[in-house]
């Protein structure tokens, strides 16, 4: 038992972040820059590469539909409304929330990024006499959100730990009006989704909890209209609010918050900060942004995030047979595969560029010190042969970075994923 | 390697043998070890460390010098924030120099992402000195730094005196 607390000083944190960030830079896999972009492929350094690190995961940024509302928002209003959305907000606005609440059955208040909602909406929820559980791994968006809580206890639970919560909602019950549990939908490195079963049979138990779940990374390709998994999960419960991304599957710009009632909206609308001071989200994204939720609105949406739904089990499938390991197989566009140090995800990650592949390292603070791995998404711009490609190229670099000489040769990964894909057949 | 310049029982305690300094190094790790999930065994500290005890941690973003509640503390928080979910060091090379009831330990580790883990997160060499008390040997000062020897052969730089 330890009975003081101990806190790193900003400036340290700053320090120690500098030092992880710069070795991850200095090995040339982060930091980088995009010479051309087409969804499927990405340039860097002159090489054509075909992407697996893209949170465009239904692949809608380069559709029709949502050029056209650009062009359509230009020439309505130019680039740019020169207004505090206090003062005067472009009647897109309104079109935009109408369509996110048709999406979602849900009042939808519009936030310049997620953070900036977060920012406008947990100072507004939480009030006086409540308490805040955050999960330990939930997006750094939400922790920054949490410490603008000054006076308020903010606890933090180990990573889905729903004993630990259940024991610390008991105790704090009896002391606290509230307590709201601040996680994330599906979380963005491990690609791991929140047990929304537990999430609801905590909130049977439990009438003080409060829910508030960022689903940037599920939102679009999740639920119906693309509503993301907490409103598909949590069916609308009024002690939930949930935040979407209006860019990654979106593919626009923004954030929205999804409330249980217009009077919350109102007042997180009024004095929810980045709401009054913070500048919009411009003409030109948001007409990309009304666009977007027309398409989500549209008969044809759900064969869309069939599509990706397919792509994400062949990647599972063939991925079985490799032997390389996944932090997680829930069924997600993420996929994180551990490595026993930082290096080897550099190398893993380096590897595959000269295979003709993009995915992306990780390691500290974006996830534990202890953690480093390789993270990859599947989107819609990828095909199904790019996605077995990717998992040989994958299974290569992985063997090769960690174990020279046991390299499976090529014939022995196809025989291991052809037997994955027989056993599942 | 191992130097003994003197084992007189101190305060009329039972004669030390290097055999008691190997548990309590061992004892070292293990407690400062947990798996995922897990935390460091608190208690376990509190038996390894004189109450005494100075630990000093060297970093390149500045050195920090703690007592064993102040480094529990810190270490909490690391657990506590995510940044650590499990901890996995072991010794791989140890030289002991004995002076009577004073030990000085150099004690090279390796952090492992998990035990059985073929790559190192992090190597070093844990500068201890320890102190006989009543009951036993304890730890006086621990004191490391976290990048220095990265990247070298650990083991080499204390002549390989494999500990187990």
């Amino acid at each position: 038992m330890v009975d003081r607390r101990y806190r790193f000083s900003p400036s340290r944190i700053v320090d120690t972040a500098d030092r992880y960030v710069g070795a991850a830079e200095d090995h040339g896999v982060i930091m980088n820059r995009a010479g051309s972009y087409a969804g499927r492929e990405v340039e860097i350094e002159g090489r054509e590469l075909r992407s697996f690190g893209s949170c465009s995961y239904l692949g809608l940024e380069l559709r029709p539909e949502l050029r056209q509302g650009v062009r359509e928002a230009v020439d309505r209003y130019g680039t740019q409304m020169p207004f505090s959305r206090a003062y005067l907000e472009n009647a897109l606005y309104e079109e935009l929330e109408a369509g996110l609440s048709a999406m979602t059955g849900r009042p939808a208040l519009v936030g310049a990024s997620t953070t900036l909602a977060h920012f406008a909406a947990l100072p507004v929820l939480v009030r006086d006499g409540d308490a805040v559980i955050i999960d330990q791994f939930a997006h750094a968006s939400l922790h920054s959100a949490t410490s603008l809580l000054h006076d308020t206890q903010v606890e933090m639970l180990r990573h889905q730990r729903f004993d630990q919560l259940e024991a610390r909602l008991h105790a704090l019950s009896s002391t606290h009006r509230r307590v709201w549990y601040v996680g994330d939908g599906v979380y963005s490195m491990r690609g791991d989704l929140a047990r929304f079963a537990d999430l609801r049979t905590l909130l049977e138990r439990h009438p003080a909890l409060h829910l508030y779940i960022d689903d940037a990374h599920a939102t679009s390709w999740y639920g119906t209209h693309g509503r993301g998994g907490a409103l598909s999960e949590l069916g609308g419960h009024e002690r939930v609010v949930v935040a979407l991304s209006l860019n990654k599957a979106f593919a626009a710009a923004g954030g929205a918050l999804l409330l249980p009632d217009r009077k919350l909206l109102k007042r997180i609308r009024r004095c929810g900060g980045p709401m009054l001071f913070s500048g919009p989200i411009q003409p030109p994204m948001l007409g990309a942004a009304v666009a977007s939720a027309r398409l989500h609105l549209d008969p044809s949406f759900p064969s869309l995030q069939a599509e990706l739904g397919s792509l994400i089990e062949r990647a599972n499938r063939a991925l079985s047979g490799t032997g390389v390991p996944l932090a997680s197989t829930d069924a997600t566009p993420i996929f994180m595969v551990p490595c026993e140090a930082p290096e080897i995800a550099f190398d893993v990650v380096r590897r595959l560029r000269t295979l003709g592949f993009y995915a992306c390292p990780s390691t500290f603070p974006a996830v534990p010190v202890n953690q480093p791995g390789v993270r990859f998404t599947v989107t819609r711009h990828n095909t199904a042969e790019d996605v077995d490609d990717f998992v040989e190229a994958l299974t290569t670099a992985f063997y090769e970075a960690n174990e020279p000489a046991t390299v499976p040769r090529s014939r022995e990964v196809h025989a291991l994923r052809d037997e994955a894909a027989a056993s599942v057949r | 390697m191992s130097i003994d310049l003197g084992s007189s029982p101190a305060h009329g305690g039972p004669q030390v043998s290097d055999a008691d300094i190997a548990r309590l190094l061992s004892r070292l790790y293990e407690v400062i070890s947990f798996p995922e999930g897990g935390e460091p065994d608190w208690g376990g500290m509190a038996d390894v460390f004189s109450t005494h005890a100075r630990i000093t941690r060297i970093t390149p973003e500045g050195t920090d010098y703690f007592d064993l509640p102040t480094f529990q503390a810190m270490a909490q928080e690391l657990v506590r924030i995510g940044a650590y979910t499990a901890f996995h060091e072991t010794e791989v090379a140890c030289r002991v120099e004995r002076f009577g009831n004073v030990a000085h330990v150099a004690s090279a580790y390796e952090t492992r992402r998990e035990p059985g883990a073929r790559a190192c997160l992090s190597r070093g060499i844990n500068s201890l000195q320890l102190v006989r008390e009543n009951d036993g040997w304890r730890v006086l000062s621990l004191c490391w730094d976290d990048e220095a020897l990265k990247e070298r052969d650990v083991r080499a730089l204390l002549g390989a005196d494999h500990h187990g």
